[in-house]
């Protein structure tokens, strides 16, 4: 079960704490704090409070889909945390994940995708105006943010020259060390094309959250909470855990990807996996709290006018210097 | 990106959020609260009942000295002081006690009681 | 109606509109085609209230038609009962009357740029915002004894003092108010998410506005110079010195420089009323059950949202004949319906947000039958009646 569900449904519980935590500091208030320590217990207090409320389904609402979808929302971005590297349970400094294979990004990359598509059904099955206007934003905002992560996420893999994400960590720990040893140009270069990577990986990620500046399908002062505004009980709480675990698989591929995976000197693995993607879930919650919200059209017409050119150029910048290096 | 550094200030900050009820906040002395009544000083006019907008305030008994109490039901009262400025003896005032709430409406029905004055001798008569 | 516009109903519980309102939008794909208002809900038979208490009970009635404006009704309306019974304040009444309005105004402002903020998703700017209005909440708790419906005016006067010991500091919570709006304004003139959403969106002209009659901050960001502090000024605002605030923009960003740059000024008067005010008694005798002279007067005052209006007709005895209040959000409802059309959804609660609307103000109700000579109000059941009425027409 470790590094499985076990330790992922915990995880993304401490993750859904930070989170909260942190946007509640950076505004100057308190956050969750009676439940346990600083309130770390109270996303499960959401959650049971979830579960013990009316699991109401619409007379409108196509019942079967309706009531599929959550359960999907749920289990795509679980079964897509099994292939991030973070501990392996056979040896303490080994990080090979639940299931690794040749090529297993691009099935993450078509899992966070699929995710979308049951989104979309979410929304559009709850037999409401709301939630039809807020399934709809959702399918263009992946227009928007889908070529860019895309892009961004293949980027690591041409210099490691791997589509494996493992494949991709081991690279990542071997050139930092070679770099270290012995500076290069191109390996300067090749820092900074992908700390270019690293933030535009960032906003893309924002979008496919669904989190600050990129909330228009969730918006709640407009469509009063878009896609999920059916959902209640049970399924809600389905929701809200998958919309946690997604978070953390964004972190943790944004640490395989770009921050050099669960490695570091001295602690095990899974111990620096936390610390990264704690890292990550900072960051991301920082830029949420800084900005309003966009309009569906600034962010479709932003994406394409600036995200799209600048992921092009950094991929671009990655072949040339991975043919240097 | 503007606003990064204020984030970033406040959240090294002490937060701004009281944690009530184990923080309580600062209370000027002005108030208008729950009411006080002194009986020794009330004659019974009445002017509080009569100026009270929601009709809050019920003198039992019958005016002046067959007054027998006062009563105030918090839950229509507006706590606006219009009572405690009307008294001509000043024996309304309002506190500054601002947790009221309670759990049944008997509850938030103040009974002021109220002795009637001692009946005055009549004035002998001169002889 | 073509086969791709559809009805959205915004209301009346919904969480862009902080007060019950009803609109239905005709939208195609994104875009507002036509808006429909459907007002009344906040409905709750004040007028009729107030026709059979006596005056110092009406204070407390006209206070608690809106929360947010309470002090600008208690301003026109014993500034209305005094007119027309003819009965003169102090002036230092006159000058304390301004100094809460300015507080009011203040608090009012503040809180519609947290809200605005909230509308367009900032919540931090929003959480930001309401915690330096706290500063002037605590203070009005601290003159007046409750942090909304102050309750001071009174017919004849103000009913608590201003001790000057506690001017000093006074003066420097002002300051610091000044100078976080001064940040803020900074911040809303060059934060690129909120220029995206607040240039250009829900325009309207200065001649539109002017055939629509807006009122208040929401004509003065299209250019109409329309403060009645200055043009028709009551109370003791001739002799103060402060700018009449008045943009071009006519989009939101417009209204939130208008409210924004009304703060300054208001922490300005306020400074200034501190400086000036003069000694004396702060109330002429005015028994609570007195009556008041026969006579009718309309008061204007400009309250947070524009000018309010507040009509007495008095007949000699200590309950007034009729009260009638006219609140500066229904003259605003005309210019929101052609601010919002030709916009996104996206920008329907900002628009909405941006005019200040405060239906709690805005729905009264008369009817006037002129063969009868008689007007009344409605009460609830009547207004149910109407409607169900009118549904099945």
């Amino acid at each position: 079960m470790f590094p499985g569900l076990s330790f992922i449904l915990s995880y993304t519980l401490y993750a859904e704490w930070l989170s909260r935590k942190t946007v509640a500091r950076l505004q100057n208030r308190v956050g969750p704090l009676h439940t346990g320590w600083q309130g770390i217990l109270q996303p499960i207090a959401d959650y049971i409070k979830l579960l013990v409320k009316e699991d109401i389904t619409p007379a409108a609402a196509e019942a079967t889909v309706f009531n599929i979808v959550p359960v999907f929302i749920f289990a795509i971005p679980l079964a897509a945390t099994f292939l991030i590297p973070i501990q392996s349970i056979t040896t303490l400094w080994g990080y090979e994940p639940v299931a690794a294979f040749e090529g297993d990004l691009i099935m993450v990359l078509f899992l966070m995708s699929l995710t979308v598509l049951a989104v979309f059904l979410a929304g559009w099955s709850s037999g409401n105006l709301f939630g039809a206007i807020g399934a709809t934003r959702v399918a263009f905002m992946m227009l928007a943010y889908e070529i860019p992560l895309g892009l961004v996420a293949i980027s690591p893999a041409i210099m490691a020259r791997s589509l494996s994400i493992v494949k991709i960590v081991d690279w990542q720990v071997a050139s930092v060390q070679s770099f270290l040893a012995n500076p290069t140009l191109p390996g300067f270069l090749l820092g900074v094309v992908l700390f270019i990577g690293f933030a535009i990986y960032t906003v893309c990620l924002l979008a496919e959250l669904e989190m600050r500046p990129f909330d228009m399908s969730e918006a709640e002062t407009e469509i009063v909470h878009g896609w999920q505004v059916e959902y209640s009980g049970v399924k809600l709480a389905l929701l809200n855990s998958g919309h946690d675990v997604k978070m953390v698989l964004a972190a943790g591929l944004l640490t395989s990807l770009y921050l050099g995976g669960p490695v570091g000197p001295i602690l095990p693995p899974v111990v620096w996996f936390i610390i990264k993607t704690s890292f990550c879930v900072l960051i991301l919650s920082n830029l949420s709290a800084l900005f309003a919200r966009f309009r569906i059209d600034q962010m479709v017409t932003g994406a394409w006018k600036y995200l799209v050119p600048l992921a092009v150029l950094q991929v671009m910048a990655t072949v040339a210097l991975s043919g240097v290096i | 990106m503007a606003m990064e550094r204020e984030l970033l200030k406040n959240a090294f900050s002490k937060p701004a959020t009281l944690i009530y009820p184990f923080e309580k906040p600062e209370i000027p002395e002005g108030l208008r609260g729950k009411h006080e009544y002194e009986q020794e000083k009330c004659i019974g006019c009445g002017l509080c009942a009569r100026v009270c907008p929601s009709f809050a305030i019920e003198i039992m008994g019958g005016p002046g000295p067959k007054m027998t109490g006062l009563k105030i039901n918090l839950g229509m009262c507006l706590f606006c002081g219009q009572c405690e400025e009307v008294c001509p003896r000043d024996c309304l005032r309002l506190t500054t006690e601002y947790e009221l709430a309670v759990l049944n409406k008997e509850d938030g029905i103040l009974n002021f009681p109220r002795e009637p004055p001692a009946p005055k001798p009549a004035p002998k008569k001169e002889e | 109606m073509s086969d791709r516009q559809f009805v959205i109903p915004i209301g009346p519980q919904h969480p862009a509109l902080k007060e019950p309102e009803s609109f239905y939008f005709t939208v195609d794909g994104e875009t507002v085609i036509d808006v429909e208002p459907r007002i009344g809900y906040n409905h709750r038979g004040i007028e009729k209230a107030m026709e059979v208490r006596n005056y110092t009970q009406n204070l407390y009635i006209t206070e608690r038609v809106c929360g947010i404006c309470s002090n600008a009704h208690q301003t026109a309306y014993t500034g209305s009962v005094e007119e027309a019974g003819g009965i003169e304040i102090p002036e230092r009444a006159k000058y304390i009357r301004v100094f809460m309005q300015e507080l009011e105004r203040l608090h009012s402002h503040l809180l519609w740029l947290g809200v605005a903020a909230h509308e367009i998703g900032f919540d931090t700017l929003f959480y930001y915002v309401w915690r330096d209005r706290e500063i002037v909440m605590n203070l009005l708790e601290e003159i007046s004894g409750n942090r909304c419906n102050y309750a001071m005016p009174t017919i004849g006067g103000v009913r608590r003092d201003l001790n000057k010991d506690n001017f000093p500091r006074w003066t420097k919570l002002i300051d610091t108010v000044y100078e976080r709006t001064e940040y803020y304004i900074k911040i809303a003139s060059t934060e690129q998410t909120i220029l995206d959403r607040a240039i250009g969106v829900g325009y309207l002209g200065k001649s539109d506005m002017i055939k629509l009659s807006g009122a208040g901050p929401n004509a003065r960001c299209s250019g109409v110079p329309c403060d009645i502090r200055k043009t028709t000024p009551y109370l003791v605002y001739d002799q103060l010195d402060f700018e009449h605030i008045v943009v071009d923009n006519g989009d939101v960003l417009g209204q939130v420089l208008v409210r924004a740059l009304e703060v300054l000024e208001s922490c300005k008067i306020l400074k200034q009323v501190m400086d000036t005010i003069p000694e004396g008694e702060i109330k002429t005798k005015f028994g609570p059950l007195n009556k008041v002279a026969e006579g009718e007067a309309a008061y204007l005052v400009e309250a947070q949202r524009g000018e309010l209006i507040h009509y007495t007709i008095s007949d000699g005895k200590n309950m007034p004949f009729r009260h009638k209040i006219r609140a500066p959000t229904l003259a605003n409802l005309p210019s929101l319906v052609e601010r919002l059309k030709g916009g996104y959804i996206a920008d329907i609660p900002i628009v909405l947000a941006g005019i200040d609307p405060c239906f709690s103000c805005t729905d009264r109700m008369v009817f006037y039958d002129e063969g009868k000579d008689k007007s009344w109000s409605w009460d609830e059941t009547q207004l149910r009646k109407y409607r169900k009425e009118w549904f099945e027409k």
